[in-house]
């Protein structure tokens, strides 16, 4: 009988790694090289997405009934791609890095890199070039055939730009995004050369031949170490065939992977939880990269993040402006407050300024980054993304469940990426980074349920109360809830309460066939007041799903 | 096609979940992040049909509007026109783009740098000679020159020689004294062309006293328009002094203080102007008076620089001598935004050159507040009240004949650099809009 069952389970398995290999291609949406896939480019610049965002949107979206109806009654729009533990399976878009397991120090520092950097056994050739305001940036070809994105820092700010960009990167693919490989240039004057057939796009809006003195006077503006070095981020240009961007809105139709609208994936709704930490404010539609490439034989497309030296302290032209991160370019919420109140209301971005003595007082290369007045609740990007406003409480929950499984050293070590001449700037990057990290944690784990890794072994349901283990919330007086329920009955089969992170689940309430729920509930001492639930299902195999609730 | 992948992919989750090895304590081996999914991704439509009827027609708008942004941007064309223009001025030719008072058509022209175009500017730093034309479609039409000395010699002394011709198509007149209706509406085309010689000296870089002396010959003809009649009709058996127009000769002397941070968009300082000027026929007309002219405004931070309280008082009084007459066209003159070079003062409530009269008083109190600053960008809100009236002789004041209007503003701008300035205003002629691209005051 044993045999019988192992031969049905064999074959069972068997049957399903068939029809698993003959369906894969096409739930992957991935198509075969010789198959002709058209993915249309889709076009963004900064100013459509301004306009699209802060104008169009920001219109539209008040004629939009259901989100009106959401409003009212207060219902919330669950993510879509999340599995039955509620959690962000690998995509396109996505892939659990540090979540899944945690990274290595030299990992994290490392970032994405598929070379160490421009090869300067042989001068960098200029291929390309770009003047933006007074600054320039260079697209140049290595001594290996790469070719990368050079961009510098602002005159009086070394490494403040540059470190920004390097150090986001680091954090943003640790955390599962796909980013281009970024990496710290240190060059000399004489390293550069200049291509015959180089062009350059002038602040004049034409586009000329680069000449050798043109590119000389580009480098007189740009700042050198004491050693006359330039210092950039150079940025990998990816291989493969580009195709615009992606929304943050709606899905590519084109692309048979995309099966969810990019605004109910978590991963993109978070990308504002995750900005908010960076202090990234210009997160930008118009900054993605979607790029098809062949793997494995397969046509398949990317979805990149790009230009990150608007994180940290920075901002292209110098140290942040006093009000990024705490208003979008068009605020029409603060805009109408300010004007209902006849301008005595002042904004937590003007008292900050003004508490700091509207001066800048950290370093130069830190910029204006301090969490003075921060609060995880109100940071708003550039634009205001719908996709940013829908995040729950399981969103935000699961976003900083990710922030936390990065300890200090782990920060540092993505900080120590930025190669900051002094030890000083980068304690002060990391400690505010810490510290960021811990105030939207804790905002979160007091928001939703903060209960994760459950167990169920020998009856006993075992979980993990994240507050509590992060240091937020005392152990003393938190009292754990529970209602189990049978899936397609009415009532509750039992309610108890435990003290203790684990539950003792009694046999008789899980049946045969079919899963009971499990509801929990946390009560601190300091509310009286349960929580949001997180609903545990249990069968008599384990457990079959998790869902935090939104 | 979507929904038969959405069916596989669904499929394909259940059979990587009976893969999924199982058992009590089989948790552990269990991949949390697998793509099981509660049930198959798809993709619902991001609106219900009916909002996305309702938007339908905005999203004809918006991909014409996106394509022509793109391009722009990939074209650079708006760095592209921003160097024509720089350029532009850097050659000579200024170009120039305002609004007036009465019309929603913009204007345009440039101003000619003669210096520049005949590359002599580099040669003679302090000279200047600029010619300007300007042209708003059926409304006016004015052309310009000055030539002089910003510096004399290295000292604060300054000169230069001024010729001007415009022509205004339809000047608004509603009768003279604080008690005409706009009933009585109607208007006039004047054509006046200038020569004179200004000179001054500069006490300091705020303080400028100036003097000058100028020929004008105005000529002021009938426009009926818009159903309304001419002048000459509408005010038949008044006596409108001028109204056959007059060859003047204009003696004038100027002297201002001004201490403001930004002369667009102020936030602390003021001004004072004073202005005394003779006037006298050359053709035995009967024009012959003096004019006094007062304006002055304070910018007061109210404990915060983006708050500011403004109080501008502006008097006009003009006084005719030896049985002379003060020509209607030169009265003082309230009414609209009061942001034309030639024209009348900010009453804004009412319409431009609502109010003729040989003095005229005004007050101007404008609360202005920052509320949205982004970068550069400031957008300011403003609540004003104007208060003004026409009258003739001093002896006439009544301070029941005072006008009141008051309204709401809002001023964006960058660096400094009004871009837009919206504003309403209200009085008990009704409402009025204004679209600018500069600030009254």
């Amino acid at each position: 009988m044993k045999t019988q069952c192992g031969k049905t389970k064999q074959v069972r398995q068997a049957l399903a790694l068939v029809i698993l290999g003959s369906w894969a291609l096409s739930l992957t949406g991935l198509a075969k090289a010789g198959e002709t896939v058209k993915f249309k480019e889709s076009e963004s610049s900064f100013y459509s997405d301004l306009f699209d965002q802060s104008i169009y949107n920001e219109g539209v979206n008040q004629l939009d009934l259901g989100r009106w109806g959401r409003k009212l009654f207060g219902k919330k729009l669950p993510s879509k791609d999340v599995n039955i533990f509620d959690e962000v399976p690998d995509s396109g878009f996505f892939k659990n890095r540090q979540g899944r397991e945690r990274l290595s120090a030299e990992a994290l520092e490392k970032g994405y890199q598929e070379t160490p950097g421009p090869d300067l056994s042989k001068p960098l050739r200029i291929t390309a070039a770009e003047q933006r305001g007074i600054y320039p940036r260079f697209w140049a070809k290595d001594a290996r055939g790469d070719e990368y994105l050079l961009e510098f820092d602002p005159q009086g700010n070394m490494e403040l730009a540059t470190g920004a960009e390097i150090v986001a990167s680091r954090f943003y693919y640790a955390l599962g995004y796909t980013v281009p490989q970024f990496t710290i240039l240190l060059i000399k004057p004489d390293q550069f050369q200049v291509a015959p057939e180089a062009t350059t796009w002038e602040e004049t809006g034409f586009k000329k031949a680069l000449s050798q003195k043109r590119f000389e006077e580009y480098l007189m503006v740009l700042p050198q170490n004491e050693k006359g070095l330039y210092q950039a981020s150079a940025c990998k240009i990816m291989k493969g065939n580009y195709h615009g961007i992606f929304s943050f809105e709606s899905r590519r139709k084109d692309d048979p992977a995309d099966l969810v609208n990019h605004r109910d994936r978590r991963e993109i709704r978070t990308l504002g939880i995750f900005a908010s930490w960076l202090n990234h404010y210009d997160l930008r539609e118009s900054d993605t990269l979607d790029m098809s490439v062949e793997e494995n034989g397969q046509t398949v497309l990317k979805h990149y993040l790009a230009d990150f030296n608007g994180a940290l302290g920075s901002m292209q032209e110098g140290p942040k402006a006093p009000m990024l991160g705490y208003e979008n370019a068009i605020d029409y919420g603060e805009t109408l407050k300010s004007i209902l109140a006849l301008g005595f209301r002042e904004k937590p971005w003007q008292k900050k300024w003004r508490l700091a003595g509207k001066k800048i007082h950290g370093s130069p290369t830190v910029g204006y980054f301090t969490n003075d007045l921060f609060d995880p609740a109100r940071y708003k990007t550039e634009f205001p993304y719908e996709a940013f406003r829908l995040v729950t409480r399981a969103d935000g929950f699961w976003a900083a469940k990710l922030l936390m499984s990065f300890s200090d050293e782990d920060i540092r070590a993505m900080v120590k990426a930025g190669q900051y001449s002094d030890t000083k700037d980068s304690d002060a990057i990391a400690r505010t980074l810490i510290e960021r990290r811990d105030k939207i944690a804790r905002f979160w784990f007091s928001r939703a349920n903060p209960l994760d890794g459950f167990s169920f072994s020998g009856g006993t349901l075992s979980f993990k109360d994240l507050a509590v283990e992060c240091g937020f919330a005392s152990k003393e007086g938190t009292v754990y809830h529970a209602e189990v329920i049978h899936d397609g009955r009415k009532g509750k089969i039992a309610q108890f309460t435990s003290e203790e992170p684990r539950l003792r689940i009694q046999p008789e309430w899980i049946p045969a066939k079919g899963e009971a729920k499990i509801l929990l509930r946390v009560e601190r001492a300091s509310s009286k007041k349960s929580g949001p639930a997180v609903t545990v299902l249990l069968s008599a195999d384990g457990i079959r799903g998790i869902h935090h609730e939104d | 096609m979507i929904l038969r992948l959405s069916r596989q992919a669904f499929v394909f989750s259940i059979l990587l979940w009976c893969l999924a090895p199982k058992g009590h304590a089989g948790e552990k081996n269990q991949d949390p992040y697998a793509p099981v999914y509660t049930e198959p991704l798809s993709a619902e439509p991001l609106k219900d049909p009916v909002s996305r009827l309702i938007e339908f027609p905005f999203q004809l708008i918006k991909w014409p509007m996106d394509q022509g942004i793109i391009y722009t941007e990939n074209h650079r064309l708006d760095k592209k026109a921003i160097w024509l223009y720089e350029q532009s001025v850097k050659q000579g030719v200024k170009p120039l783009l305002g609004f007036s008072d009465i019309s929603a058509i913009p204007a345009y022209g440039a101003e000619l740098n003669l210096l520049a175009l005949s590359k002599q500017k580099e040669k003679f730093p302090d000279l200047f000679a600029t010619a300007t034309i300007l042209h708003c479609p059926t409304i006016f039409f004015a052309v310009g020159s000055e030539i002089g000395a910003q510096k004399i010699g290295g000292t604060g002394f300054h000169a230069k020689g001024v010729f001007g011709y415009d022509r205004q198509e339809k000047e608004p007149f509603y009768g003279i004294g604080p008690d005409t209706s706009m009933g009585d509406s109607t208007s006039y085309r004047m054509e006046t062309t200038k020569v004179g010689l200004e000179a001054g000296y500069e006490i300091s870089p705020s303080i400028d006293i100036n003097g000058g002396f100028d020929y004008r010959n105005v000529n002021i003809f009938n426009r009926a328009h818009d159903g309304k009649g001419d002048i000459l009709h509408v005010f038949e058996g008044q006596n409108i002094p001028g109204v056959n127009g007059n060859n003047l000769l204009d003696y004038s002397i100027t002297l201002q203080r001004d201490t403001r941070d930004s002369k667009d968009d102020a936030t602390r300082g003021s001004y004072q102007k004073f202005l005394f000027q003779f006037t006298d026929n050359v053709s035995g007309a009967t024009a012959r008076y003096f004019k006094y002219q007062l304006d002055m405004a304070k910018y007061l931070q109210l404990w915060s620089p983006r708050r500011i309280f403004v109080a501008r008082l502006f008097a006009e009084h003009n006084d005719e001598i030896d049985h002379g007459a003060i020509p209607f066209y030169d009265m003082a003159k309230l009414g609209g935004a009061g942001t034309n070079t030639r024209g009348s003062e900010t009453m804004r409530g009412y319409v431009y050159n609502r109010f003729y009269g040989e003095s005229s008083l005004l007050l101007n109190l404008e609360y202005r507040y920052t509320v949205m600053e982004y970068k550069d960008f400031k957008l300011k809100t403003a609540f004003f009240s104007d208060t003004g009236q026409t009258f003739n002789e001093i002896h006439e004041f009544q301070f029941k004949d005072f006008r009141e209007s008051y309204g709401v503003g809002f001023y964006l701008s960058y660096a400094k650099n009004t871009l837009v300035n919206f504003s309403v205003a209200h009085s008990n002629e009704g409402t009025q809009f204004y679209v600018k691209n500069k600030l009254a005051f």
